[in-house]
């Protein structure tokens, strides 16, 4: 993990700190300016925290291919069925 | 109807199970959708309606229950950070998760990959797919799942770390990892 100091005048968080915030920055639930400049920051120098984070996005844009799904047409029916009745 | 039944899918793992919940879920959201004030809610609410039924009527009626389906609702959770939860996994593990291969994902079959999800708790694997794959944002996934927004990120970390465990189990079952090798060049 890095412990790098910012020289570009932005703090750096230090990767315990990026850690607690990865998954919101990724989710883009981060949305507080400064917390999204130093998240990026530290992600610039620190090479395990960017690997991670290169990591989850790809394994977020496996997720999203392997998850969709198509409703079965007999679903589709039922469901018109079902909306009929009332 | 399609992200409905995605969803019921992988809450139930079965596939008439999942065509049951979304029924009668499309039958409750429309005998309710007077009470729904703002239409700009409809997504989560209608994930909500969804949810709540699997969580009681439909683990009641299911032909086919398991005790590991019921156990995993009420999941622990807590509000543990990642930090900690990292504290509990192997050193092997954790030396890739330091420098983890985005290969290895690319060797994993997508039905693996669904697999690793399928054997999340109820509780991770609904915050994740409701997320990622649908697009909610915490507030709106916090909604649906009815809970506050601070468990869907706790969620958010914890579930996706063991979702990470999990597929580097798979990997090193099959031989895809090397775990001395932290430049990424070989899995």
């Amino acid at each position: 993990m890095s412990d790098a100091t910012d020289d570009a005048g932005t703090d750096d968080i230090g990767c315990l700190e990026a850690l607690e915030a990865f998954y919101a920055y990724l989710d883009g639930e981060l949305d507080n300016p400064e917390s999204i400049a130093n998240f990026e920051h530290h992600m610039s120098h620190c090479r395990s925290c960017f690997s991670r984070a290169e990591m989850e996005r790809a394994l977020t844009a496996h997720i999203q291919k392997s998850s969709k799904s198509r409703a079965p047409d007999a679903l589709r029916s039922r469901l018109r069925d079902l909306i009929d009745k009332f | 109807m399609d992200p409905l039944y995605g969803v019921a899918l992988r809450l139930t793992r079965n596939s008439a199970d999942a065509e049951d919940l979304v029924a009668e879920a499309v039958a409750k959201a429309w005998a309710a959708i007077d009470a729904l004030e703002d239409r700009a809610r409809f997504r989560p609410w209608l994930f909500r309606i969804l949810h709540n039924y699997f969580l009681s009527d439909y683990r009641k009626k299911s032909v086919r229950p398991t005790e590991e389906h019921l156990e995993e609702v009420f999941v622990d959770e807590g509000e543990g950070d990642v930090y900690s939860l990292l504290n509990d996994q192997p050193d092997e593990f954790l030396k890739w998760w330091a420098n983890p291969e985005k290969a290895l994902l690319n060797n994993l079959l997508g039905e693996k990959i669904m697999s690793a999800i399928d054997g999340l708790p109820a509780a991770f694997r609904t915050a994740i797919l409701l997320v990622n794959v649908e697009g909610l944002t915490y507030d709106e996934a916090a909604e649906a799942l009815g809970v506050p927004s601070g468990t869907v990120r706790s969620r958010m970390k914890r579930g996706r770390t063991m979702l990470q465990k999990a597929l580097w189990e798979q990997a090193r079952d099959a031989g895809l990892t090397v775990s001395d090798n932290m430049d990424g060049s070989e899995i």
